[in-house]
């Protein structure tokens, strides 16, 4: 007998789905350009004020912080947008991101995707890996996320992010203290129980 | 269109190939085959051939063929007596392997023809030889809903009109493919965008938008054909009296569960809603030029499934708009659908024609094929229903409304007709529309507005056990009731043709384009063009002969198989 699908499986097995992924495939394309040397330096110089929290280069070295090297430019931007315009919120970023221009977000969103992301020192607990690579295949994470988890487009990018930040980020969702996802993350979060989002932290932070 | 949404399919294997798709289309599209000098023969197109181009048989130079949007063609050299003989003239490929839904135009055999990112290519319309290819230069921010469609251009005087992706109308040079003006129509980060083809009329650029699947607020908007320059705007969604008359019924008359008492202190509590509320208008608009009138649908509410956020009808959603052509001034509308909460909105463009009234008088109409699965014929002096066919596809447990675990009703979300035009025989006082057959539950989610991200509030799932199927219908105009009806193994999306050969030719996901006997719908020919023919067909005539072309690209809707072409065919 096949288990019951979760409610984020049935919110996801859904055009939903399809619609999201159609726009954020459209989204990406054009805006893929690689900077030159010389956007670059400008990006970098922009970006430094970033590195104080986010580490070199967005290799945070604070796991409350996320790394933001090698994250999709499109999920940077938006969540950008939504500090900026306040449909997410953090005492520390939301005032920094307050007077950012939309092509600054863009150029951001750009630097850091073009950044290669460091392996974090994380000693993964083996049990509840497997125990989070089972509920991720339940409920269709990598639908949006991709296998690995590498992220597309606006879906980012979440192998080998600091398993606390995972943590929190799943936990806000549940909570709905995090609601900028359009719903779909927060359908997702509330099945969840706080052992499977232990398990998923281990599970994706691993990866 | 929320329509447009109609979007689908839903099973995880199929959503992992249909992304990869679109990945691979993303890459393609640069190269280009070498092209000749334009052709002699293209000529400027007027305002008095725009304005006969019902008769004319030699051109194909409104995307629905007239300003009536009637896509009846004059040509009857190919007929119900010899369509079996149609062949394959010659194949075009476009350098783009993605959804296709151009209606392509001719001009005095110079075809233009358009694919998804917009591009744009001029080509022999009786060899296929290409003179031009032109790819606009996107812009770092696109957000559709449903693909990354074009439809088609509008011709005038020399220049072409297209919408873009990113939410700009460009004109173009006719003879040498560049540009000549672009104008910003919206914010695409607020999640407009531009699949439409626009019309041209007496100098202007008339167009509408995406993005009811985004919290927009739409509109139709008018632009001065030599410059750019903003002439009008019609918001689809009024400052104020969106809220109506708190309408219990549908068009049809049925019971749509609104809690009108709950939805009345809703909106004494916010108002502010509207500037939200979408209203998409995603097809060509009918034109009027004796009453100088602009006849357009209007798409969904924002978001599609979340009603809470949106109390009253939600006008001018789910409806049929007349406006003036001249000022943009409102002059009627009709709402088939208030609060609608299932996307089951309006979207098929209008058409302009004449059908009895109820006392049997001859008269001018309106008609539009809705997702509802009806075609609704109207008086078109004043937009009163003059009647509703037959259900065209079932129905069934109308209006349940959506949960939190999903309710089943029918039609699905994409229709009974999604946005694929549909074709007329004036002679026969028949209607042809394509309907598709999904089985949904609707699902309800609480969702704050996202800021330019995908809004629905909730889901529609097709339901994998129960069977997609497609069917063209032929409808009596005059009574509503259904002639014939073709049913297809796929959804239909598409659109029709109709011509005076008798015939009516309608593609299929499956890759087969066929024609039907216009009077009983009998199958007369049908050839397999190996990729989804989801595009409506055109007809024109080159040297003393008549040509059908569809494209047959896919669909990204109905995920149906992709291809790059347009078949263009002729009888040997």
């Amino acid at each position: 007998m096949r288990p019951p699908r979760s409610g984020v499986a049935a919110f996801f097995g859904s055009r939903m789905l399809r619609l999201a992924i159609a726009a954020l495939a459209a989204l990406a394309w054009p805006a893929h350009a690689q900077l030159d040397a010389k956007q670059m330096a400008s990006a970098r110089e922009k970006a430094q004020v970033c590195f104080a929290c986010h580490g070199p280069d967005g290799n945070s070295q604070n796991p409350d912080y996320p790394i933001l090297a090698g994250q999709s430019w499109r999920y940077i931007y938006i969540e950008l947008r939504d500090f900026k315009e306040g449909r997410r919120s953090d005492p520390h970023l939301s005032p920094m991101v307050a007077n950012l221009s939309n092509e600054e977000m863009i150029e951001l969103g750009n630097f850091f995707a073009a950044q290669k992301p460091l392996p974090i020192k994380f000693q993964a607990d083996s049990a509840k890996v497997e125990a989070g690579r089972k509920t991720s295949d339940a409920v269709l994470c990598p639908m949006c996320h991709l296998g690995g988890f590498v992220g597309q487009n606006e879906i980012p990018r979440v192998a080998g992010q600091y398993p606390q930040y995972i943590k929190k980020q799943l936990l806000d969702f549940k909570a709905k203290r995090r609601t900028n996802d359009a719903g779909n993350m927060t359908s997702v979060a509330s099945t969840l129980s706080e052992q499977d989002i232990e398990n998923l932290s281990q599970y994706i932070a691993n990866l | 269109m929320a329509s447009h949404i109609r979007k689908v399919l839903a099973v995880a294997f199929a959503l992992g190939v249909g992304f990869a798709a679109s990945v691979t289309a993303q890459e393609t599209g640069t190269a280009t085959t070498t092209a000749a000098p334009m052709s002699s023969d293209l000529i400027p197109v007027s305002q008095a051939m725009l304005d006969g181009a019902a008769a004319d048989a030699k051109n194909w130079i409104h995307p629905n063929g007239s300003y009536d949007n009637a896509r009846f063609h004059a040509g009857n050299q190919i007929n119900t007596a010899n369509v079996a003989k149609l062949k394959p003239a010659f194949v075009f490929q476009t350098a783009v392997l993605e959804s296709m839904e151009t209606a392509p135009i001719v001009v005095n055999g110079v075809m233009f023809l358009t694919t998804s990112f917009n591009h744009v290519y001029a080509i022999n319309a009786a060899t296929g030889e290409e003179y031009w290819h032109y790819k606009q230069k996107l812009g770092p921010i696109v957000t559709v809903c449903c693909g990354n469609n074009n439809r088609g251009v509008a011709v005038s005087e020399g220049k072409l009109f297209m919408g873009t992706i990113d939410a700009k109308l460009v004109a173009l040079d006719a003879k040498t493919g560049k540009l000549l003006w672009e104008a910003q129509i919206a914010d695409p980060n607020l999640g407009y965008s531009e699949t439409m083809a626009p019309a041209y009329v007496d100098g202007k650029v008339i167009i509408g938008t995406n993005g009811g699947e985004y919290g927009i607020r739409g509109f139709v908007k008018a632009y001065d054909a030599n410059d750019g320059k903003l002439l009008w705007t019609f918001y689809t969604i009024p400052d104020k009296g969106q809220e109506g008359v708190w309408a219990v019924n549908d068009a049809t008359g049925r019971d749509m569960h609104r809690d009108i008492a709950k939805e009345k202190a809703d909106l004494g509590k916010d108002s502010s809603f509207w500037q939200r509320l979408g209203g998409g208008v995603w097809m060509t608009p009918a034109i009027d030029k004796k009453t100088r009138t602009v006849f357009f649908v209007v798409g969904n509410p924002s978001p599609d499934l979340y009603g809470a956020v949106r109390p009253g009808d939600n006008l001018y959603t789910d409806s049929i708009v007349a406006i003036d052509l001249d000022k943009g001034t409102y002059k009627w509308h009709f709402q088939y659908v208030s609060h609608d909460v299932w996307d089951l909105d309006a979207v098929s463009p209008p058409i302009l024609t004449q059908a009895k009234d109820k006392s049997g008088k001859m008269v001018d109409v309106v008609i539009h094929g809705g997702k509802t699965g009806h075609i609704y014929v109207h008086e078109r002096e004043t937009g009163k229903l003059i009647r509703f066919s037959e259900a065209m596809i079932p129905q069934e447990n109308m209006w349940v409304l959506p949960t939190k675990d999903g309710a089943r009703m029918l039609p699905g979300a994409n229709g009974g007709v999604e946005w694929s035009p549909m074709a007329i025989n004036p002679k026969l006082h028949l209607a042809y529309a394509a309907n598709l057959h999904q089985p949904m539950t609707y699902h309800v989610e609480e969702v704050p507005y996202p800021g330019g991200k995908l809004w629905l509030g909730g889901a529609f799932k097709t339901i994998p056990s129960e069977e997609q199927w497609g069917r063209l219908v032929a409808v009596n105009m005059d009574t509503g009731k259904v002639a014939w009806g073709a049913k297809t193994p796929q959804p239909l999306i598409g659109g029709v043709l109709a011509t005076a050969g008798n015939l009516v030719f309608n593609g299929e996901a499956n890759g087969w384009f066929k024609a039907f006997d216009a009077a009983t719908g009998k199958e007369l020919w049908k050839y397999n063009c190996g990729a989804g023919v989801n595009a409506p067909a055109v007809s024109y005539m080159v040297g003393g002969k008549q040509y059908i072309a569809v494209a047959a690209g896919g669909n990204n809707q109905i995920d149906a198989k992709r291809g790059n072409s347009v078949f263009v065919f002729a009888l040997p």
